[in-house]
C-alpha cells in the first residue's frame, strides 16, 4: 500500500503574464511518504503547493487526486477531500485561544457548522479533536493561552495543529521549521517523522539537513521547471542540482 | 452564558430595568414615550447592523434598503382598510425580505473591502430612486397606512398598538429579542466559523469553509432584523417614504454603532442612546446643532478608540 499515487499533477503550469513561474511539472506523491520540494529562491516551490491546495488556479496542466482531476475546484472542496495546507507565513487566529484555533479547523469534520443556536462549546468530539492536535504538536501547555502571545516558533507548531485538526490525508507543509530554534526544529522533524508513517506529505523547506533526513523522495525546482526527482542520494549526486544552488545563484537573485 | 463580559451584564441589567419603567414615568407625556420608542426601534436596526459589520466584517452602507424594505413591504402587502394581524404579518414581510436580502447577497457578497460598500451603497440607492419615482408606490410622499394592525394570539389580545405604552413594549420586546438572537447566533457553532471568517478568510477557507455561504446566511439574517426595525417604525408614525432607505440613514447607524463600539452588540444601544440623546439635547440649544453634534461624534471617536462600550470595560473590567 505504501507506494500508492494518491496525488499527481500532470504538465502543471503557471504563467504570470510572461513569466513563466512553474512549466510543466508532472509529479507524483506517494501515500505514506514524505516528498520533499526544495529550490533556489523563486524557484515555484510555493506556486507548486498553492495549486495543489486550491489557492492558485494552473494556467494549464492537471492535478488528480486519488484519480479525480480536481484542478479548478473551489480552496475549500481539497480540504474536505483531505487536502491540508500550512502556510509560510505564520497564518493563525491571533486574537482567540489555541484550543480555539484547532477548534475552529476541527469543527467542519463534525455535522453542525450551520447550526446557529448550539453553544460552540457544546461538541466534545470538537474539543477533543482540538486538543489531540495540540497535542500531536506540543503545545499541550498552551491550550489556553492567546495565539498572538505564544512564540514565533510554538506559532508555527500551532499552524501544523490546525492542518493536522482537519484531518487530512495530505499534508501540504509550507516551511514549517522557517524563524524556529533548533530544539523547536528537532521536535518537528521527529513529529514529521512520525506522521509520514500515516499521512503523506508534501514538503517545502530551506533546512537541507532536515530535508535529507526526512524525505522518502525529493523533487528539485529551478526557475520554475522539474529538475529531478529521486531518492536523496539520487539527488544528491545529480549535477544538474549542483549547478542550480551554487553556478547560478547570482542570476537568481537578480531574479527575485 | 451568552453575556460574557461584566460591564455587558451590567449595562442591559441597568437598561433594561430603567426601560421597564420608563412609561410608568412618562404615561401622561406620549409624546416622550413615542421618542422613546423610536430610539428602541433605531437600536434594533443599529444592533442589526453592528453584527454585520462589527462581528460578520461585512462593512455595508445600504443597510437602510432592508429597514425600508420593511415598511414598504408591510403596506404593499396588507389591504388598505382591514386590520391584520401583526405576527401573521410580520412573519410573511420577514420571510420576503429573507428571499430579497438572499438574493441581494448573492450578488454583492462576490465583492469584498470598498467594492463590498460601494455595490451595498449603489443597490439601495438604486431602490431609493425607484421608490422615489413610482408612482404606485408614493413617490417621495410615501404610502399611509391607515390601519394599525391588531397583535392578538390564539384570540388572546395584549397589545393594542394605538397606544403608545404598549408600542412601547412593543419596540423593547424587539431589542431584547434582536439582542438574545444576535448573541445566541454569535456564540454558536455557525458563529465560531463568522467570527473566524472575519478574523483570518484566508485562513478559514484553507480550513476547508465555504465562507461565502457563511457570510450570505449572516447578511440574510442582518437584514431581515433591519428589516423587522422598518416594520416598527412604519407602525409607529403610520407611513414610509423612500426617506427609510437613504444613505444617511446608513451611514447615521454606522456612527451609532462606531460611538457604542463596534462589535459588541450591546454597545449599538448605547450608541444609539447617546447619539439621540445628543441630538435632542443640540437641537433644542442652538440653532447650529449640526456643528454641535459634528464636533460631539469626532470628539467621541478621537477619545474613545472602542467606543462607548469600549471605554466603560475598561473602567469595570478586571
Amino acid at each position: 500500500m505504501a507506494n500508492d499515487i494518491i496525488l499527481e499533477t500532470e504538465s502543471l503550469s503557471k504563467h504570470w503574464g510572461g513569466i513563466k513561474a512553474l512549466n510543466n511539472i508532472s509529479l507524483q506523491f506517494h501515500d505514506r511518504q514524505l516528498h520533499g520540494v526544495v529550490g533556489p529562491n523563486g524557484a515555484g516551490k510555493s506556486t507548486l503547493l498553492n495549486m495543489l491546495c486550491g489557492t492558485l488556479q494552473p494556467t494549464s496542466g492537471c492535478i488528480f487526486h486519488k484519480g479525480e482531476q480536481i484542478e479548478g475546484m473551489k480552496p475549500w472542496k481539497f480540504v474536505r477531500r483531505g487536502i491540508g495546507r500550512s502556510f509560510q507565513k505564520t497564518n493563525i487566529y491571533a486574537d482567540v485561544t489555541c484550543l480555539e484555533n484547532c477548534a475552529v479547523a476541527a469543527q467542519r469534520r463534525f455535522t453542525g457548522s450551520f447550526n446557529l443556536f448550539a453553544s460552540r462549546h457544546s461538541n466534545k468530539l470538537v474539543r477533543e479533536a482540538a486538543e489531540k492536535a495540540l497535542h500531536q504538536v506540543g503545545l499541550e501547555s498552551r491550550i489556553h493561552t492567546i495565539a498572538a502571545e505564544i512564540s514565533y516558533g510554538e506559532q508555527r507548531q500551532l499552524e501544523l495543529a490546525m492542518v493536522l485538526a482537519t484531518d487530512p490525508c495530505i499534508l501540504l507543509l509550507d516551511e514549517p521549521m522557517a524563524g524556529m530554534g533548533h530544539e523547536e526544529s528537532q521536535r518537528i522533524i521527529e513529529l514529521l517523522n512520525e506522521l509520514k508513517q500515516s499521512y503523506c506529505i508534501v514538503l517545502v523547506e530551506h533546512d537541507m539537513d532536515a530535508i535529507f533526513e526526512l524525505s522518502d523522495q525529493l523533487t528539485v525546482l529551478d526557475n520554475g521547471t522539474h529538475l529531478i526527482t529521486g531518492t536523496v542520494d539520487e539527488v544528491r549526486n545529480e549535477p544538474l542540482v549542483k549547478e542550480a544552488y551554487l553556478g547560478k545563484e547570482d542570476d537568481e537573485e537578480e531574479a527575485a | 452564558m451568552i453575556f460574557e463580559k461584566r460591564t455587558e451584564r451590567i449595562f442591559l441589567a441597568i437598561f433594561f430595568t430603567i426601560a421597564l419603567c420608563i412609561p410608568l414615568f412618562l404615561e401622561a407625556n406620549s409624546f416622550f414615550v413615542g421618542k422613546v420608542t423610536t430610539i428602541l426601534i433605531l437600536a434594533v436596526f443599529v444592533m442589526s447592523l453592528d453584527f454585520l459589520v462589527g462581528r460578520v466584517g461585512l462593512v455595508t452602507l445600504g443597510h437602510a434598503l432592508f429597514y425600508g424594505l420593511g415598511g414598504y413591504l408591510f403596506v404593499i402587502l396588507t389591504p388598505e382598510y382591514e386590520a391584520v394581524n401583526f405576527w401573521v404579518y410580520a412573519f410573511y414581510i420577514l420571510g420576503l425580505n429573507a428571499l430579497i436580502a438572499l438574493v441581494i447577497g448573492a450578488v454583492v457578497l462576490r465583492t469584498s473591502g470598498i467594492y463590498f460598500i460601494m455595490i451595498t451603497l449603489a443597490i439601495s440607492q438604486m431602490a431609493y430612486y425607484y421608490f422615489f419615482d413610482s408612482l404606485e408606490f408614493g413617490g417621495n410622499d410615501g404610502l399611509f397606512i391607515f390601519m394599525k394592525p391588531e397583535t392578538s394570539i390564539f384570540g388572546l389580545s395584549f397589545l393594542n398598538l394605538d397606544n403608545p405604552t404598549h408600542f412601547y413594549y412593543l419596540a423593547l420586546l424587539a431589542v431584547l429579542v434582536t439582542l438574545l438572537a444576535i448573541k445566541v447566533i454569535l456564540r454558536s457553532r455557525f458563529g465560531r466559523i463568522v467570527e473566524a471568517s472575519r478574523l483570518n478568510p484566508e485562513r478559514t477557507e484553507a480550513l476547508g469553509y465555504n465562507i461565502f455561504a457563511f457570510r450570505l446566511i449572516s447578511y440574510v439574517i442582518g437584514s431581515t432584523l433591519a428589516a423587522y426595525a422598518g416594520l416598527l417604525f412604519a407602525l409607529q408614525y403610520g407611513y414610509v417614504n423612500p426617506q427609510f432607505m437613504t444613505w444617511e440613514m446608513s451611514g447615521t447607524a454606522l456612527v451609532m454603532a462606531i460611538l457604542g463600539g463596534m462589535g459588541t452588540i450591546y454597545g449599538a444601544i448605547l450608541g444609539t442612546i447617546t447619539y439621540e440623546g445628543l441630538l435632542y439635547l443640540f437641537e433644542h440649544m442652538t440653532q447650529d446643532w449640526m456643528l454641535l453634534m459634528g464636533s460631539a461624534i469626532i470628539l467621541m471617536v478621537l477619545l474613545l478608540r472602542k467606543g462607548l462600550a469600549g471605554y466603560l470595560e475598561k473602567l469595570l473590567e478586571k
